[in-house]
């Protein structure tokens, strides 16, 4: 396990995502490839912070315990892209729903006219 | 001087939760029934979860649990149960090959990238203190602005001392100081950011006003 290996299944999961948001008519699968793709980008931050120094680590100033907390950065920027998405998953949802009310369909060549 | 040393176990859990990630996901792009889709999608979250333990990020795997495979994962369930025509499944679009290409372009555009750059690794750090703190421990003595860090407290010292495991060891306290200290403005905003989704998605979500109420009474006109 290194961070080739780390970033490599990142890769991976990000482009089986990206395939599902571009191949998938369903706008529900679209999402869920989205979702993917959200994970895909985290797993790459953790990985960083697990193998990688930050630059406060390597640098020849005297150590504080600011410049150990920063080694941990990626763990805090994983946490935020989780609210996001979090967030970016229910607002996607009541879009689906209030395309389903008004077309009754949610295959995402419907979608191409969002008038009224 | 390597920091955490991966054992074999670790490397044998990595690709066991690695396999499970990506199998899984292929399942969600290729399944044309969405609620099978659905079901996929949670055992891939689960599994995303379970590499960040192994990557000794256990408050980011818990949040991984709690957030997508509690949540998210449920929430797909709820739309697919909601929507009644998706039982005709989700059928793949005419561009699939472009998509696949696209696909493994991007995938072999960062992979290449990945073992092609030369990246900075642990071993790079030469404070002996610095090591110690990511993996075994450190104290901070003293106060306010005049902290310092060491491994051990000087003897004859009166100063205030903390222990402190270290931070890739225990990284849940170390993620939680962050979020209070470093990033506190970035924490509430996504508070807000939270809230503001919320008050959206129920707006979305409400019935337009007036659709209900005047329908009744057309049809009792029309009769």
């Amino acid at each position: 396990m290194t961070i080739e290996n780390v970033l490599l299944v990142s890769a991976a999961l990000f482009a089986i995502g990206a395939y599902g948001v571009v191949s998938r008519r369903s706008l529900v699968t679209v999402i869920m490839s989205l979702e993917l793709m959200f994970n895909g980008v985290v797993i790459a931050a953790v990985g960083f912070s697990r193998f990688t120094p930050s630059a406060a680590l390597l640098s020849s100033d005297p150590l504080t315990a600011e410049a150990i907390r920063s080694a941990l950065t990626g763990h805090v920027f994983a946490i935020f892209v989780t609210a996001v998405a979090a967030g970016e998953a229910a607002l996607a949802f009541a879009l689906v729903f209030a395309m389903y009310r008004a077309t009754a369909s949610v295959e995402i060549t419907d979608a191409s006219e969002m008038k009224n | 001087m390597m920091p955490m040393e991966v054992s074999t176990l670790t490397t044998v859990a990595f690709w066991a939760a690695a396999a499970m990630t990506l199998g899984f996901a292929t399942i969600v792009v290729t399944q044309r029934d969405v609620f099978r889709a659905a079901i996929a999608l949670a055992g891939s979250f689960l599994g995303v979860g379970i590499l960040y333990f192994v990557l000794s990020a256990e408050f980011v795997g818990v949040v991984q649990i709690l957030v997508y495979v509690g949540a998210i994962s449920v929430l797909m369930a709820f739309a697919v149960m909601f929507i009644q025509d998706i039982a005709s499944g989700s059928r793949p679009v005419q561009g699939r090959v472009i998509g696949a290409t696209v696909a493994v372009l991007i995938f072999a555009a960062l992979a290449f990238t990945a073992y092609n750059t030369n990246w900075s690794l642990m071993d790079e750090i030469t404070d002996p203190v610095a090591v110690a703190a990511l993996t075994e421990g450190y104290i901070e003595i003293g106060t306010g602005d005049g902290v310092r860090v060491a491994t051990e407290v000087p003897p004859g010292s009166n100063d205030v001392v903390v222990e402190n495991d270290g931070v890739l060891v225990d990284s849940t306290s170390a993620v939680g100081v962050l979020l209070v200290r470093e990033y506190l403005l970035a924490f509430e905003i996504i508070g807000l950011l939270l809230v503001a989704a919320l008050i959206g998605g129920l707006l979305l979500m409400r019935e337009p006003s007036g659709a209900n109420e005047p329908e009744p009474e057309k049809e009792v006109a029309s009769v």
